[in-house]
């Protein structure tokens, strides 16, 4: 009688806060061997202590950058008195360089909304499951990158380059009617660098993933090139001098 | 855990045990119930995985993201205690906040760069997003939101940027409004409705300052609570349907 009371209680303990007990022990290599409670970790401490680590990190940054750099103040507002260069801030920079090559409707509103469209559209064109969680997917999608990029790079730089030199807007007027060289020229420019990469790795049967990685860099790498572009290399007048030359008193950094 | 006998009447007063609905989180039971219990802590699950973890995944980018959300937050409503947004008090306040307000120039520091920060770390963001393929589904609307939380927060940067009324924000708003007024068909209307009018003035600098310190803000924690409950609904990060590394 005592025995078995002390039995039961052994299997049904009371006042403990164990809530979980081994049922059985198992061998085996179905899909969840591998994959068990060993690769991962309780979020308490290990997720929190990373999220306050950051946390530190990033005040501490924006602290000892706060001490040493002041934001900027300039003169009060005056809207008789236009500021040269109107410079907007370096995050809209690149749009504004835009702007001095072709129509604002087309660099301001159109790219801008199809480039928002592409953003919202795509995990719903690219809807393959595979892949996801790894960066660049496979090596073949590390390569397309790297390509893409230095390609856009060189292609962006070449086309703001170019119509700075012989600006479009200049040389053809009275040759041609101003829509070709403030849309249909520069529109058509930009679509056949944005679609060379997607030709070329069609034809070499790239997939869906593949084709966005092309497009996505491609939107980047020119939002950069443009950026550093209306950034560090416009002065006075939004007029394009190189960084080593720019006129006195005109410093980019001094109010970004 | 030993603890000394004072520590001990605390931890077990009913006070204490109506804050802390767990014991000390030295075992499994109780590293559970810390994060269930909490509030802040509940938008992690009870266990993640380590590859979820892997610094290199994710570099943190979402959560340095939210933290300099929070620090805007935070110096942003100390600016507020000063800070007139009227053309004839603007520029002054500002002055007054850099000269004569303790840690004013500080804080207003604070605040312009994590302004800054936080559009670079969201642009990044969603580049990591992307080149990890996260954005796969399940987690296409996540991707959906982020887009519109990056379209919140240039909209967050570009409204602040008018407040200090100085020569530099006026001429920016300007440049910025004026491209709206392209927009085909729309535009002249977009324009005048974002100005108050047909140029930058009191009308501008009130509309500005609502969306920037109310609209914009409350839109955000919105839906960056979203965003994160999502990310838990999704099943955490895109980094566990990865194969295993081994
Ligand atoms: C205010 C801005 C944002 C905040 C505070 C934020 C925050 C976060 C956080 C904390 C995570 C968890 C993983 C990590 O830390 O990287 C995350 C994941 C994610 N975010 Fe964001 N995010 C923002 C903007 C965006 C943007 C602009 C996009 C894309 C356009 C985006 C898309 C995603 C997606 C798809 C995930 C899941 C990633 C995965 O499973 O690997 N988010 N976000």
């Amino acid at each position: 009688m005592t025995n078995e009371l002390s039995a039961n209680e052994e299997i049904f303990p009371k006042g403990t806060n164990k809530s979980y007990a081994i049922v059985e022990l198992v061998r085996g290599d179905g899909p969840m061997v591998g994959k068990g409670p060993e690769k991962t970790v309780f979020s308490f401490p290990v997720v929190l202590l990373w999220e306050v680590l950051l946390l530190l990190g990033v005040t501490l940054a924006l602290f000892l950058f706060s001490l040493i750099k002041q934001a900027p103040l300039d003169a009060i507002a005056n809207p008789q008195v236009t500021t040269d260069p109107a410079k907007a801030p370096w995050y809209f920079v690149g749009l504004q360089e835009l702007l001095e090559h072709m129509h604002p409707t087309l660099a301001g509103i159109i790219i801008p909304g199809i480039l928002v469209l592409f953003l919202v559209s795509l995990p719903y064109l690219d809807h393959s499951r595979t892949h996801a969680g790894v960066w660049f997917s496979t090596r073949r999608g590390k390569r397309i990158t790297v390509w893409t990029a230095l390609y856009t790079a060189i292609a962006m730089i070449a086309f703001i380059a170019l119509d700075n030199a012989f600006s479009m807007r200049e040389s053809l007027r009275g040759v041609a009617p101003p829509w070709v060289a403030q849309w249909l020229l520069p529109a058509l420019i930009l679509a056949v660098i944005v679609l060379i990469p997607v030709v070329v790795l069609r034809r070499k049967g790239a997939s869906t993933r593949e084709v966005m990685i092309a497009l996505f860099t491609v939107m980047l790498a020119s939002a950069v090139v443009l950026t550093i572009s209306g950034f560090l290399f416009r002065g006075p007048g939004f007029e394009m001098f190189p960084p080593w030359n720019m006129p006195d008193g005109y410093n980019p950094w001094n109010d970004f | 855990m030993a603890q000394s006998k004072p520590i001990e009447r605390l931890t077990q007063s009913r006070v204490w045990r109506s804050f802390f609905r767990h014991g000390w989180p030295d075992n499994p039971l109780d590293r559970s119930l810390t994060m269930t219990s909490n509030i802040f802590f509940h938008l992690h699950p009870v266990k993640v995985s380590r590859k979820s973890l892997r610094w290199n995944y994710s570099f943190g980018l979402g959560i340095m993201a939210a933290i300099l959300y929070g620090v805007l937050v935070f110096t942003g409503i100390l600016l507020m205690f000063y800070y007139v947004p009227s053309v004839e008090r603007a520029y002054p306040t500002m002055k007054e906040i850099q000269l004569s307000v303790p840690l004013g120039q500080f804080t207003r520091n604070m605040h312009r760069w994590a302004a800054h920060a936080m559009v670079l770390v969201v642009i990044l963001h969603m580049a990591r997003v992307f080149y990890t393929g996260a954005y796969k589904p399940p987690r296409e609307f996540n991707w959906v939101i982020g887009v519109i939380l990056l379209l919140l927060t240039l909209g967050a940067s570009f409204t602040g940027y008018l407040l200090p009324w100085d020569q530099l924000s006026y001429w920016a708003i300007t440049v910025g409004t004026n491209i709206a007024g392209y927009a085909p068909v729309a535009g002249p209307v977009m324009r005048e409705l974002l100005l108050g009018g047909t140029e930058v003035s009191q009308n501008t600098l009130i509309r500005f300052y609502t969306l920037h310190i109310a609209l914009l803000p409350a839109s955000l924690v919105l839906l960056i609570s979203v965003h994160f409950w999502r990310v838990r609904k999704d099943g955490g990060l895109a980094a566990n349907e990865a194969p295993d590394a081994e």
